[in-house]
């Protein structure tokens, strides 16, 4: 097998040389960073003064993680960074599940539920994605202050609801669009209503496009810093901010080791969902351009 | 078990009209085909049965009951669709039973339902598949099977043969047909194709750009076709049409073709009433492949009237059976069923007889049958 599909001349075996030559660069390249933050993370604060930022530790502590997840000073607290981390979680999630939730709907609604008007509304919501974040900003304060949830956990989910919901409806209704009417009409007839259609044909069917979904609104909500700074107040302050807090905050040493572990906490969840389900987000993005 | 019957329905999106007044009824048992070229307004008709679409006007009705405004799910009616739309997410044995399910049927007679339309349809080793897992013929059975297990007063079918190949449709048509003698259940079948509104319906709907064109057997519409458009639609190959002058010759009507060298005269010897009026006025002159064939006499055949021509062969075509012998008359293409131990060589001349008890003429202005 592998003999057949390898060009027999000494010309492919180069080629193939060069190329894994030139993956194994790139792939250095994009690691390297992540390296440095492991292993500085795991060295003594002496260490990195006194030595290289490429070398391996010669002590392994892991002084430097419990610093940063429950001892180190964010603001005025000694807490680590541990409640800002439940802060983020208990943001992302039920923004993640009700932008997507919504999403899914808004593009069953748009795609096999028409109505007069239907593309200008799609169109009008596609608009939400163009809109730069600053933009928004002090009507989005406005509003959170009117409704009562300024500085919540509660008002950072709305945010990020409203802002997601452009992406998600447009995931959504992309994929729909692909699935055919015949099975909304099969449906019909053997009778069951909106709802009945939705949870029972649609969704069972849209495993792809809702992990394409999750992925894109969780890292996009868990990186967001400007709403997070903006319009949290410091008991509801997510991850992001709160890791900025740590490693700019302008008194006392410089603790760089628990800097590069609290930045590798803060990446952890997103590096965890796409390593959990990185295939079926090719996957998903793939079904969608081929089908559509 | 029902009749249906439209009366006076009509449908328009917006300013434009895709369904004008049709008038149809059916009894109980019937198989109706819809047949149209694509955009005669078919599947609009279909689906304002199903109830998919709503009517601009007129009456639906399943036995005496209006159904104008019922919900689909109502209707009692189950259709099978061209792509099956078999739910993807779903075993064939969830498939057929999901639209019990809707309708709150027990867990114990499903299973019997299912049990027995696997059986009907065989695709009891299936039942626990995905669609997905299926060839094409055998989600076909599927489809059938979810519409027979809901036991609706009729069944309609949207152009449900036209993604198989052609053995597999030929199978299938048959399959539909003898399900349809075995049920007696009336059904409403949608198709573009010809032979399948021959070979399945007890009557048939010819349609074309929304106007129904004709309503009859299968028998009636192939003999007797109400327009040109219908008698060119229905059949394979289909009618030649020739213009023609009808001449009274001493009391004897006879169609006369203009060709250069030498006109044809095909005398008719019973002509119809209807025809006297237009003795000595232009008309068309249709006459199936199968009316005109190589030499014969009167005596071959007693209904026949043969009339002898000549005329050069430009090209055959063998189909086994018969050769499609193609002449050229008045510069038109004019096909003629000859069999093949008869069949011509191209380029020679050739007697032809037409059987003129088998022809129809038309008002060249209205193109409306004579």
């Amino acid at each position: 097998m592998a003999r057949s599909t390898q060009p027999s001349f000494g010309t492919g075996k180069l080629m193939r040389a060069a190329l894994y030559a030139v993956l194994i660069l790139f792939a250095v390249y994009y690691l390297l960073p992540l390296f440095v933050m492991l292993v500085n993370s795991v060295k003594t604060l002496d260490e990195i003064r006194g030595g290289n930022m490429m070398s391996l530790p010669e002590v392994f502590t892991i002084e430097p993680w419990l610093n940063a997840w429950s001892r180190a000073q964010i603001g005025v607290e000694p807490t680590g960074l541990s409640p800002y981390f439940i802060n983020s979680i208990m943001m992302v999630v039920p923004a993640v599940a009700i932008s997507t939730a919504l999403g899914a709907m808004n593009g069953y609604v748009l795609t096999k539920w028409r109505f007069p008007g239907d593309k200008i509304i799609f169109g009008l919501m596609l608009f939400a994605c163009f809109i730069p974040f600053q933009i928004v900003l002090i009507p989005m304060a406005r509003v959170l202050g009117m409704i009562g949830i300024a500085g919540t956990t509660s008002g950072l989910v709305l945010v990020h609801v409203v802002y997601g919901l452009g992406f998600t409806t447009l995931f959504f209704r992309n994929y729909y669009a692909a699935f055919p009417d015949e099975l909304i009409k099969a449906a019909k007839m053997d009778g069951a209503g909106f709802w009945r259609t939705f949870t029972r044909i649609l969704l069972p069917s849209s495993g792809p496009i809702i992990v394409v979904t999750v992925i894109w609104q969780f890292t996009n909500i868990w990186n967001d810093f400007l709403f997070g700074a903006s319009f949290a107040d410091f008991d509801s302050m997510p991850m992001t901010v709160a890791l900025n807090n740590l490693v700019s905050s302008s008194t006392g040493v410089k603790e760089y080791n628990v800097h590069f572990a609290g930045a590798v906490l803060a990446a952890l969840p997103t590096l965890i969902v796409y390593v959990v389900s990185g295939r079926y987000f090719v996957r998903g993005l793939m079904a969608g351009a081929v089908k559509g | 078990m029902a009749s249906l019957t439209l009366d006076k329905v009509r449908k328009a999106f917006g300013p434009v009209e895709v369904l004008k007044e049709i008038n149809l009824s059916i009894d109980d048992g019937e198989f109706l085909v819809l047949v149209g070229p694509s955009g005669c307004g078919k599947s609009t008709l279909l689906n304002l049965i199903a109830g998919l679409e709503t009517s601009t006007d007129g009456e639906i009705r399943i036995g005496d009951r209006v159904i104008n405004d019922v919900h689909p799910k109502d209707r009692n009616i189950a259709m099978v669709f061209q792509s099956y739309a078999l739910y993807p997410n779903m075993t064939v044995r969830k498939n057929i039973t999901f639209g019990l399910e809707i309708r709150g049927v027990s867990n114990a007679e499903r299973d019997k339902a299912v049990a027995d339309v696997a059986k009907l349809l065989q695709i009891e080793p299936l039942l626990d598949r995905k669609p997905a897992q299926l060839s094409g013929g055998q989600r076909q059975r599927v489809a059938m099977g979810r519409a027979l297990v809901r036991d609706p007063d009729i069944f309609l079918f949207d152009e449900p043969l036209s993604n198989l190949d052609a053995k597999l449709r030929v199978d299938m048509r048959t399959e539909i047909k003898k399900l349809h003698q075995r049920l007696g259940s009336t059904i409403v079948y949608v198709t573009h194709d010809q032979i399948e509104a021959m070979t399945l319906a007890s009557r048939i709907a010819v349609m074309k750009g929304g106007i129904l064109q004709q309503f009859d057997t299968p028998q009636n519409i192939y003999e007797r076709p109400n327009n040109m458009f219908v008698a060119g639609f229905i059949g394979s190959p289909s009618m030649n049409f020739m213009d023609a002058t009808l001449r009274d010759e001493n009391g004897t009507l006879s169609v006369h073709i203009d060709r250069e060298g030498s006109p044809i005269s095909l005398p008719l010897f019973e002509a119809p009433e209807s025809y006297r009026a237009y003795a000595g006025k232009k008309v068309v002159f249709g006459i199936r492949p199968e009316a005109l064939t190589h030499k014969r006499s009167s005596s071959d055949s007693a209904d026949s009237q043969y009339v002898n021509f000549d005329s050069k062969v430009e090209v055959i075509e063998p189909t086994g059976a018969d050769t499609m012998t193609v002449i050229e008359i008045a510069g038109k293409e004019i096909v003629a069923r000859v069999r093949p131990d008869r069949a011509p060589t191209p380029g020679e001349s050739m007697t032809f007889s037409a059987d003129m008890s088998q022809i129809s003429l038309f008002d060249p202005d209205s193109e409306l049958r004579i």
